[in-house]
């Protein structure tokens, strides 16, 4: 793939993430006016016009709605969001092809560790290795969508053995970069995993910021193995 | 536009420190009070369903505006103890405001519990509970 491809890629693939986000804003009336804006710039960057002064003019409006909500309104995903918005200026606004790469480098870097640290803080903490964090998160937390998933933390094993699962997944998904069918393979993993969070966790917005993120590590896996 | 750039630092340096501790997690109560001075009768603000089907679930991956609020409102609840605002504390007033339109009690109060683990069961601790506001000022 590509470097202008994965790019392409990525603002199509953010700028769904983005009106999808958008469009469930729509439903306050104090927050309408806020996220019209980001509809017609993501439209318009999904149409391919003026890509790069629609990643520039998006990333300034995020700035307004940071400001808005005194910090991301759901943390990690708009995290990402903005992270995505952030290299696709600088893969646009920079002159020289090394910086691009780089910039967009700098993405595919992040996804990586998005994974490999939230294993390793997972699997570095008795608590996760034992399945009782995983058992708290459906005891307590915030996030089962429904009483009936708390149900769950009477299942110790099966718990213990999801937790070790999503371990071991996060902590091994750089080796995904050692070859091109590794990579599909560990990208239709990643994604089948937030696609389980969303339904568990109701985290939707998370699933589509980071399958916009992908494009860059197809590319880098190619750009790694054209440089060997 | 300087302390949505402070803001944005974050994400483009992030941490990815997703879940490392399970820390106490908050429930946000409503009183709605006739009076200001009336006891109040707490109820869980905007309480999860028993059950959701698969369907349903499916429908939430493209449409989730009211669940991603519910999250957005945890954060303002653990924004308010860790660093409280005026920002987090208006937040959640309004949004109970919002739901709770056509009720007749001109006045609202919201508390927070936190709940945490406490040997095999869970514990609650009330950590913050707001002045009672009147409905037409907030």
């Amino acid at each position: 793939m590509s470097l202008d491809t994965a790019v392409r890629c990525t603002e199509m693939l953010l700028a769904f993430a983005f009106l999808q986000q958008s469009a469930e804003h729509l439903c306050v009336p104090g927050e309408r006016r806020l996220f019209l804006p980001r509809i017609a710039l993501s439209l318009l960057l999904m149409a391919g016009f003026a890509a790069p002064w629609m990643c520039l003019a998006l990333l300034l409006h995020a700035l307004f709605i940071l400001q808005r909500f005194d910090g991301p309104y759901n943390g990690g995903s708009d995290r990402m969001g903005l992270l995505i918005l952030s290299c696709l200026c600088v893969v646009h606004f920079m002159p020289s092809p090394r910086a691009r790469e780089a910039a967009f480098g700098y993405l595919a870097l992040q996804v990586l560790l998005s994974y490999f640290i939230a294993g390793w803080v997972k699997i570095t903490n008795p608590d996760w290795r034992t399945g009782r964090a995983s058992r708290d998160v459906l005891l307590f937390s915030a996030y089962p969508v429904s009483e009936s998933l708390r149900a769950g933390a009477d299942w110790p094993r099966s718990v213990c053995l999801a937790s070790w699962a999503v371990m071991l997944f996060e902590l091994f998904f750089p080796l995904a970069l050692l070859s091109p069918r590794a990579l599909v393979f560990g990208l239709t993993l990643a994604a089948l995993f937030h696609f389980v969070n969303a339904c568990l966790f109701g985290l939707n917005r998370f699933f589509w910021f980071w399958l916009a993120a992908y494009p860059s590590l197809l590319w880098l896996q190619q750009r790694l193995g054209a440089g060997q | 536009m300087l302390h949505g750039l402070k803001l944005l630092l974050p994400a483009l340096i992030p941490s990815w420190r997703f879940f490392d501790t399970i820390a106490p997690s908050p429930r946000i109560e409503y009183a709605l009070l006739h009076d200001p001075h009336a006891v109040a009768v707490w109820q869980e603000f905007r309480p999860r369903p028993a059950r959701l089907s698969f369907g349903q679930m499916l429908l939430r991956m493209v449409w989730n505006p009211r669940w991603n609020e519910s999250l957005y409102l945890v954060s303002c609840a653990e924004r308010l103890m860790a660093n409280p605002t005026a920002h987090s504390e208006r937040e959640i007033i309004e949004r109970i405001k919002a739901e709770y339109a056509d009720a007749s009690a001109p006045w609202l109060q919201f508390r927070l519990v936190f709940v945490s683990r406490q040997g095999e069961g869970t514990r609650k601790d009330i950590t913050f509970t707001s002045p009672v506001y009147r409905r037409e000022a907030v």
